[in-house]
């Protein structure tokens, strides 16, 4: 019986090698790549900060105006980093529970190629004063078809994977991942044909453009987070999800409310009335499924704080789920009919927009790549230090940003509403806490520069040859790992 | 739960708001029906604001250089804030010589562009009415909005003409400079259009046709009732019965 148990544990042993040996090189490549454009995004993100409090920054160069390289720096976000994060969460991720090696390498290889050069002709558009003006669709129009093109040439295979599957338990992680999926060409299609093809009402080609970026984060990137979320808390502790039902309901409630998101930017613009009303509805209830994540994932987790604590996979993911459900209560008070006032044309939806998709988005995806990147490069994370610098310089800088946009967001556009006050007092007072922010995105910069560094090293196959994976807490005594140095045979690195 | 009750739970969730927010609104938004004035009314026809100058083009200009990031175009109803009454950015106050032009920003202001731009925050005034405001501000100088707006894109700081009452008071704009739409000539090939900035001697700093063109779209914003009464049906703050009638 044991032999039966041991032979069926090593055929899944070899199967899960041969999987991560098949998605090495598309896996890899999108994770560097993205990492490379995260820290362009930050410097860009840090150089559109400083000109908010500080006009004559860098005027030297047009291409780094203010709001052209707000503009690119959120594109470089979004399009080089976000999207090509969760192109390796998906590939990986659906291959893995799927159980199917991945066939299409060269499609997706020579697809993460294109999309890469798209996306820098997008922002090299951009910065040249040929964008679109458009929040989150900044690229000129002729990008967009070649991205969505990418796109589906990119993770079609991971759900063939998943219909060829041997049949089987189907895990949360890929109700995410396969709505995700479907969800996003829908989103971007339809933004695409309805703000640069069909022509219509302008006022409702940026109410769609707002639809776009609320749908956007609410149903890509919180889904490929939480995929990422769904399986790392179990695998990474041992334990099953704590509530098989609570994942289920909080799979729906964001699939309920997530497709009305978005237009709550237009309070007030002549579209019905009932649109933007509708999207603030959805971004006060999306409380709703952000605490049904959090307490399932958190009580999946819950009674192994060390196991947490010394798991860069599960750190990282933790905090991406706890910060998930900030964002839900800030969206919730930031959204309310009287707060909307005040947000609305206000810093604090910046501070927003940075939580979803560096607070829980990114701190998801870095869970996830330190999880991924060591079984298909078959080498361990080199230094543990590296690793914590990246995780405190991130948490704190994402925290400092968030706070000071939103108290500074919220006391500008509090000013704002107060007609006892000139405007230009109001304008000084965001700016103050513009200094913050501009702070805060160095020490992400910083953070990132760790995580760039230690992913290249892995990247040029320089990463520790164990089968000890790194911890931030260092081991003494007996190890369920065995003793240092040994390495299983399964898929030799020189494969 | 079976992947076909999942896929028609997708489809539904997400279908029917994209149909709702989305599609039906569009499709709505495409044919408004125009506004006719009253009988009896002064007007005749059809209610359509008139703007002045380079729109589309200017427009996309507008958002190529990422104005919209820290300046809106939209004077909110007062249930959603307090735009009208902040300074002059609905329109002109009533005084001596004007009468009260403010009003909400309306479907149609956003003509001939291809997107609204909203804007995404207020780090600098709402733009609503910005021409409207510089031909007040500019009466009796002699210097043209255009050219004001020239000025102000090259060097938002250094203006010294922005007039209250009669004294000229310095700009305390937070706004940065968009030297890339201008170029350096020879002070024999600017012919007049030289920006009034001191330079190098035998050198001049002009405009270039984005410039141009994003200042005359600027000049353009003029979204009050100004010349433009409003139909009763748009009229969103009719005037008070006086004694009289």
């Amino acid at each position: 019986m044991a032999e039966t148990t041991s032979t069926a544990d090593s055929n899944g042993a070899a199967l899960r090698a041969s999987i991560d040996r098949s998605l090495r090189h598309p896996v890899m490549f999108f994770f560097t790549s993205g990492a490379a454009w995260l820290a362009v995004a930050i410097v860009l993100g840090l150089v559109a900060s400083a000109k908010k409090h500080a006009p004559e920054f860098m005027t030297c160069c047009s291409w780094l105006d203010a709001g052209i390289v707000d503009a690119a720096h959120m594109s470089a976000l979004i399009y080089g980093w976000g999207v090509q994060a969760a192109f390796g969460i998906i590939i990986w991720l659906m291959a893995r529970l799927s159980r199917k090696e991945c066939t299409n390498v060269g499609t997706i290889l020579v697809a993460g190629h294109f999309w890469n050069a798209t996306v820098a002709i997008g922002v090299i558009c951009i910065m040249t004063g040929n964008g679109s003006g458009i929040p989150w669709m900044e690229f000129p129009s002729f990008v967009w078809p070649v991205l969505i093109f990418c796109f589906v040439l990119i993770t079609i295979w991971s759900l063939i994977q998943f219909q060829v599957r041997d049949s089987g338990h189907v895990y949360v992680s890929q109700w995410y991942l396969l709505a995700g999926l479907l969800w996003f060409p829908w989103i971007a299609v339809t933004a695409y044909l309805f703000v640069f093809v069909f022509d219509g009402n302008p006022v409702m080609a940026t109410g769609i453009a707002a639809w776009y970026k609320g749908t956007l984060f609410l149903l890509f990137f919180v889904p490929m987070a939480l995929a990422s979320a769904y399986y790392l808390a179990p695998k990474v502790t041992g334990r099953p999800v704590f509530s098989y039902d609570l994942a289920l309901f909080g799979f729906w409630a964001l699939a309920f409310l997530g497709p009305w998101a978005g237009m709550q930017k237009l309070v007030g613009a002549p579209i019905p009335q009932f649109l933007p009303y509708a999207g603030a509805a959805a971004m006060v209830l999306i409380l709703i499924p952000a605490m049904s994540v959090g307490v399932n994932i958190l009580k999946t987790v819950a009674g192994y704080g060390d196991v947490v604590a010394e798991s860069p996979s599960l750190r990282f993911t933790a905090s991406g789920v706890v910060l998930f459900v900030v964002y839900g209560f800030l969206s919730a008070a930031l959204h309310l009919v009287p707060s909307m006032k005040m947000t609305q044309f206000s810093y604090s939806g910046y501070g927003l927009d940075i939580l979803g998709l560096y607070g829980v988005f990114s701190l998801c995806a870095f869970g996830a790549v330190y999880f991924i990147v060591p079984r298909i490069t078959r080498r361990e994370w080199l230094s543990r230090r590296f690793i914590k610098w990246h995780f405190y310089l991130s948490l704190y800088g994402v925290v400092s940003i968030v706070i000071c946009a939103i108290i500074g967001g919220v006391s500008q556009g509090q000013g704002i509403e107060d007609l006892s006050q000139p405007f230009g007092t109001m304008a000084e007072r965001a700016s103050q806490y513009g200094w913050g922010v501009t702070l805060a995105w160095g020490f992400l910069l910083i953070a990132n520069l760790f995580f760039c560094l230690h992913l290249l090293l892995m990247w040029a196959r320089l990463g520790r040859r164990s089968s000890h994976p790194t911890l931030l807490k260092a081991h003494h005594g007996e190890s369920p790992h065995g003793p240092e140095g040994e390495i299983d045979n399964y898929g030799s690195a020189s494969a | 739960m079976t992947f076909k009750a999942f896929i028609f739970g997708l489809l539904a969730t997400f279908g029917l708001p994209w149909l709702v927010a989305v599609v039906i609104p569009f499709s709505t938004m495409r044919s408004l029906d125009p506004v006719r004035f009253e009988d009896g009314s002064k007007f005749e026809g059809v209610f359509m604001p008139k703007r002045d100058g380079r729109i589309n083009e200017g427009s996309k200009i507008y958002g190529q250089q990422g104005c919209a990031t820290c300046h809106t175009q939209l004077i909110r109803p007062t249930y959603a804030g307090n735009d009208v009454h902040r300074d002059e950015w609905a329109g002109l106050r009533k005084s001596a010589g004007n009468p009260d032009t403010r009003r909400e920003t309306l479907a149609m202001d956003y003509d001939d562009e291809d997107v609204a731009h909203i804007g995404m925050s207020r780090v600098g005034p709402d733009l609503s009415n910005l021409g409207r405001r510089l031909d007040q501000h500019l009466a009796g100088t002699g210097l043209s909005p255009e050219d004001w707006l020239l000025r102000h894109l090259y060097n938002p700081r250094e203006i010294k003409n922005y007039r209250k009452g009669s004294t000229f008071i310095p700009s305390r704009s937070s706004c940065p400079s968009k030297m890339g739409l201008f170029k350096e000539t020879t002070a024999a090939n600017a012919k007049g259009v030289a920006l009034p900035v001191e330079i190098e001697d035998g050198k001049a700093i002009v405009p270039g046709d984005k410039a141009r063109i994003l200042a005359s779209y600027l000049a353009s914003l003029k979204k009050d009732t100004l010349g433009q009464p409003l139909p009763e049906a748009l009229n969103y703050n009719p005037q008070a019965p006086t004694e009289e009638n």
